[in-house]
């Protein structure tokens, strides 16, 4: 069975296979989602781990990235969205009015379909949250900070020499990476992407799709969003398919793409919608 | 035969692409001939005062040839930054409640169509309210910042729709990012939203600065019509003759042109007019000017570009 699986995910299975499964970091339980009367998600439950890419497929308007934006109660920013159910961070519920969304998002960051830099320097875009949370402070600690988030966003080489320029003259694939780069700069543990390579080119994709492997190693949990199979088998360990609003099948990559069990999810897999 | 026709239809619409061309060129040339017929009109007219030093500073007179335009020159700069003073910090505030904070509610848009209705008000209206209220109710009098609040009044809505405006068009996405990231509505506001609509906010601001630069109807009522002689020396802020006295009457520049073609009986009272408008005229050009400097320098210093 596994063997059959090699040869199937062979592509797959040569960034992915040394990681260690670090627990379960964030979970949900039942989770829905209502824009005024109409569930745009119906219940669902799924489990993220350290350490591990886990993808959230389906063809669109299936709730995939509804899903993504309750996990760090992103959807709450939308008039008239309710997030029902729970979600467990940590093992506590975070979808409570309690909930301190600030710190939150402090420690599950996202990073969204466009490249969103702010309009300041390179600099200024890591740093900027960084300091407004008092993570860092003093030059030094600022550099290195710096350095080390651009680093870690696969960044650093190319922009080394004009930290100060703005970040608007970078291209579609930096800009992206610096947001990714951004995120890292508040040592998050969970880090989710809505989509993050569907506007850039296949060179910067495959550099976003690298970072992205090379941050699970570190034992971060990324969620992905993507509408694109091929992305999901590069990257992902496990793969969740949303059709219409259900969570329809998960399980790890290979044997979901390899063998999926739901009619559906082997329709979309073959094509026939989508 | 189809060929024939592809090509009947192609020169059929080069030519009303032509003709329209046409059309809108000769429009914005006409309105581009009657403003510049205007302004060197009133250049030219204005030319022998606008160069001449005992003009821009002297004393007004009442009677005798030769009066000058000081008090009402300082007079309307005075107001325009007491009048700026009030109104920018309140319609920033009112610009990023609304664009930021405000529920999408009956409140919300009763407040939006009030501040539309209200800038479209006629300032004459806005000064013969200022007049019943601050003048005669609150007993101020006519004073500078009677004329202030006025113009106040007369400022905000413009400002708030503009400033709104400049903050709406920054991208939602931008928004977004800077919540995701923990930080407060505020936080973003403060330090993603307003950095990136600053340029938009201050070349608003200066283009409404021009505007109120050169209000006349709502300061008769308000400011008052007459201009003390002012003692740059004088300290005391109970004086009429202090230029700082903010409860002194203050007859502006556009007031100015208004009493005299009115009332005056001075015998140059032409060249003193069109003197003062060519002032004026130059004073808001500057504004103009400088909306555009300011705004290109912030959007340098703000995003590092």
């Amino acid at each position: 069975m596994s063997r059959e699986n090699e040869s199937v995910g062979a592509c797959a299975l040569q960034v992915g296979d040394s990681r260690s499964d670090g627990g379960t970091l964030l979970s949900t339980r039942d989770l829905t989602v209502c824009y005024g009367s109409n569930e745009a998600l119906h219940p669902t439950s799924l489990d993220f781990a350290a350490g591990q890419v886990t993808a959230l497929i389906g063809p669109s308007g299936c709730g995939k990235s509804t899903f993504l934006r309750c996990l760090n109660l992103m959807n709450r920013e939308i008039p008239k969205c309710k997030i029902g159910g729970e979600a467990l961070y940590h093992g506590r519920n975070i979808n409570t009015r309690k909930e301190n969304l600030f710190e939150l998002r402090k420690s599950i960051g996202m990073v969204f379909q466009q490249p969103t830099p702010f309009r300041k320097s390179i600099r200024d875009n890591i740093l900027f949250a960084p300091k407004r949370h008092g993570l860092v402070s003093g030059k030094e600690d600022c550099d290195a900070l710096v350095e080390q988030s651009l680093r870690a966003g696969a960044l650093w080489d190319e922009v080394r020499d004009k930290l100060d320029e703005s970040a608007y003259t970078l291209s579609g694939g930096q800009q992206q990476r610096l947001c990714i780069a951004r995120t890292l700069a508040m040592h998050p543990d969970v880090v989710l992407f809505d989509e993050p390579c569907s506007a850039l080119d296949p060179i910067s994709t495959f550099t976003v799709e690298e970072t992205i492997r090379s941050i699970a190693e570190s034992g971060i949990c990324a969620i992905i969003v993507t509408h694109n199979m091929e992305q999901a088998t590069r990257v992902s360990d496990n793969t969740a398919f949303f059709y219409v609003g259900d969570m329809v099948e998960t399980g790890p990559t290979k044997r979901l793409f390899s063998q999926p069990e739901d009619k559906r999810l082997q329709d979309y897999l073959t094509g026939r919608f989508g | 035969m189809a060929n024939f026709d592809m090509s009947a239809h192609v020169r059929r619409i080069n030519r009303q692409d032509r003709i329209a061309t046409g059309v809108l060129v000769s429009i914005a040339a006409f309105v581009m001939l009657m403003l510049a017929a205007i302004v060197t009109y009133i250049l030219v007219a204005g030319a022998p005062k606008l160069f001449d030093l005992n003009f821009l500073t002297g004393k007004p007179q009442q009677f005798k040839e030769g009066g000058g335009i000081g008090p009402e020159l300082f007079n309307s700069f005075y107001l325009l930054v007491l009048t700026l003073l009030i109104s920018v910090p309140l319609s920033l505030g009112a610009a990023i409640f609304l664009s930021q904070y405000a529920p999408d509610n009956a409140i919300t848009a009763v407040a939006k169509t009030a501040i539309e209705t209200l800038s479209s008000l006629p300032s004459v209206v806005v000064g013969l309210f200022g007049f019943l209220f601050f003048v005669l109710y609150m007993g101020w009098g006519f004073s500078i910042i009677a004329g202030a609040v006025a113009l106040t009044m007369f400022n905000i809505p413009i400002l708030v729709r503009v400033i709104q405006q400049a903050l709406e068009d920054v991208p939602r996405s931008q928004r977004d990012a800077g919540l995701a990231m923990g930080l407060t509505r505020w936080e973003t506001t403060i330090h993603v939203l307003l950095p990136a609509a600053m340029p938009a906010i201050v070349t608003g601001v200066v283009l409404s600065a021009g505007r109120v630069f050169g209000e006349a109807a709502a300061l008769i009522f308000t400011a008052g019509q007459s201009a003390p002689v002012l003692d740059f020396t004088c300290l005391d802020f109970s004086s009429p003759s202090c230029p700082w006295n903010v409860f002194r009457p203050a007859e502006t520049l556009a007031v100015h042109i208004w009493k005299i073609n009115s009332e005056g009986v001075v015998p140059d009272l032409t060249a003193i007019s069109n003197g003062t408008a060519a002032v004026l005229m130059v004073c808001i050009l500057a504004f103009n000017i400088l909306a555009r400097v300011i705004g290109k320098y912030l959007e340098r210093r703000l995003t590092s570009e």
